[in-house]
């Protein structure tokens, strides 16, 4: 569907969240939902960013803590397993790097313009304890 | 009745499909929702919510845009309560006549508002909801100011927090006035449930949200919600500022059942000085001149005096 603008709508248009019909939202997954272009979830706001994150799955534990305290629902976690970020709806405020508790962390904040797989190739090796 | 969710750990939690969208226009590292997120993936069921005005209200439904994948209403700044038990008074009036399509579904009514739309100008509305007894819950996203106009005190500010209206500066340290006990209040009415949550303790709040949805009447809940642009904090600090305001006991995490029952759900192993929690957000930076340490030291007392009563009022059961 061509994207319509805001001051393109009729007066008075029924505006939809999905296009066709979902009986068990609870029990749909996001990849699995028919979003119209009226969900917030087909905007972006990757632009927002200055910092983003990014994920090196090695030491990853699966603990969840980025993804209960992600406030954009841009921790993407199937099957008990967190697998990426979705950038679209990143805003980039680094929670999920405060909360990481892995050593070294499983997400570090990088500009914006960062080569994920350079960034990946010199990743922080485990810090020893200070005594 | 439908069954209740089981969420034993967070592994659990996190295979529940999200029913709020991002790209929401909430400023980054905002607490209001991770608190949305963690009551919503709380149930399966179906939701019927309200937002009143606020910053979740105008972040979440920007023309042509929704965030929400729910039953979602906004009226105007007082009313979001009222909307939801409206809608929980015809969805029980069509239910006794017959005329539900779907009748076996259990859809659950919350509405959630700020502190302002719940402290100042929702309080007669959510009081009567209370009071006539809707099976609904009230969700309070409290972070302690008009964050949405631009930072205006509200009831919940706290004292010695400088806002925009109560500016801190030569002559004044900032709100003058304490923070309202709004939990006691709504307590009063004999509902069967109130509670304080935090989002950190994600564990306790689904627990007391779950909770909420499955006992019959009104419900109130407290969430506290650092705002990051008013408390002035870096967004990223959003769960550590939590996490002193729970530990330093600012925010006691406790339950009141029936209006009497009190239970505190969370003790923190160490508490944390109240000073530590000021220090690390940017409206309470003048308190640290030399003229106004005092209010430091008072700030610690009364946080004192509310755990004592707490703790005495668990043990009375009154």
């Amino acid at each position: 569907m061509a994207k319509t603008g805001w001051d393109e709508f009729e007066i008075g248009a029924m505006l939809r969240t999905f296009d066709g019909k979902i009986d068990d939202i609870a029990g749909t997954l996001q990849e699995d939902r028919a979003y119209s272009q009226n969900s917030s979830f087909s905007a972006s706001v990757a632009d927002w960013r200055i910092e983003k994150p990014i994920f090196s799955k090695d030491f990853c534990i699966d603990c969840q803590f980025c993804w209960i305290y992600c406030p954009d629902i841009s921790i993407i976690s199937r099957d008990k397993k967190m697998i990426g970020i979705d950038m679209d709806h990143c805003k980039g405020c680094g929670i999920c790097v405060e909360v990481c508790p892995t050593n070294p962390k499983s997400l570090l904040m990088f500009p914006e313009q960062a080569d994920e797989e350079s960034e990946l190739a010199k990743w922080p090796a485990k810090e020893s304890k200070e005594k | 009745m439908s069954e209740m969710k089981k969420i034993k750990n967070l592994k659990d939690f996190s295979t529940s499909a999200d029913r709020f969208e991002g790209a929401n226009l909430l400023c980054p590292g905002c607490a209001h929702s991770i608190i949305v997120r963690e009551v919503l993936n709380a149930t399966n069921d179906d939701l019927v919510l309200s937002a009143s005005t606020g910053c979740l209200e105008v972040c979440t439904a920007v023309y042509p845009y929704t965030s929400w994948d729910a039953s979602w209403i906004h009226i105007g700044f007082e009313n979001g309560s009222t909307a939801v038990a409206g809608a929980e008074a015809m969805y029980n009036a069509l239910k006794t006549k017959g005329r539900l399509k779907q009748p076996d579904r259990n859809p659950k009514f919350v509405s959630f508002a700020g502190d302002g739309a719940s402290y100042d100008i929702g309080f007669q509305w959510i009081s009567g909801c209370m009071e006539r007894g809707h099976n609904m819950m009230h969700v309070v996203l409290d972070n302690e100011v008009y964050a949405n106009t631009g930072g205006q005190r509200s009831s919940s500010t706290p004292i010695g927090s400088s806002t925009t209206t109560a500016p801190a500066g030569r002559i004044s340290y900032g709100e003058k006035k304490n923070k309202k006990d709004m939990v006691s209040i709504m307590a009063s009415h004999g509902i069967p449930y109130a509670a304080q949550v935090a989002p950190n303790k994600w564990k306790d709040m689904v627990k007391k949200i779950q909770h909420g949805m499955a006992v019959e009447g009104p419900v109130f809940i407290n969430a506290v919600s650092p705002c990051t642009t008013e408390w002035k904090f870096d967004p990223k600090d959003t769960m550590h500022i939590t996490d002193l305001a729970t530990d330093s006991l600012v925010f006691p995490l406790y339950e009141i059942i029936d209006g009497h029952e009190l239970n505190i759900t969370y003790r923190p192993k160490n508490v944390i000085p109240v000073e530590e929690y000021m220090a690390a957000q940017g409206r309470f930076k003048h308190l640290f001149k030399d003229e106004y340490k005092y209010l430091i030291k008072e700030w610690q007392d009364r946080v004192d005096e509310k755990w004592a009563q707490l703790n005495r009022r668990e043990e009375a059961r009154v």
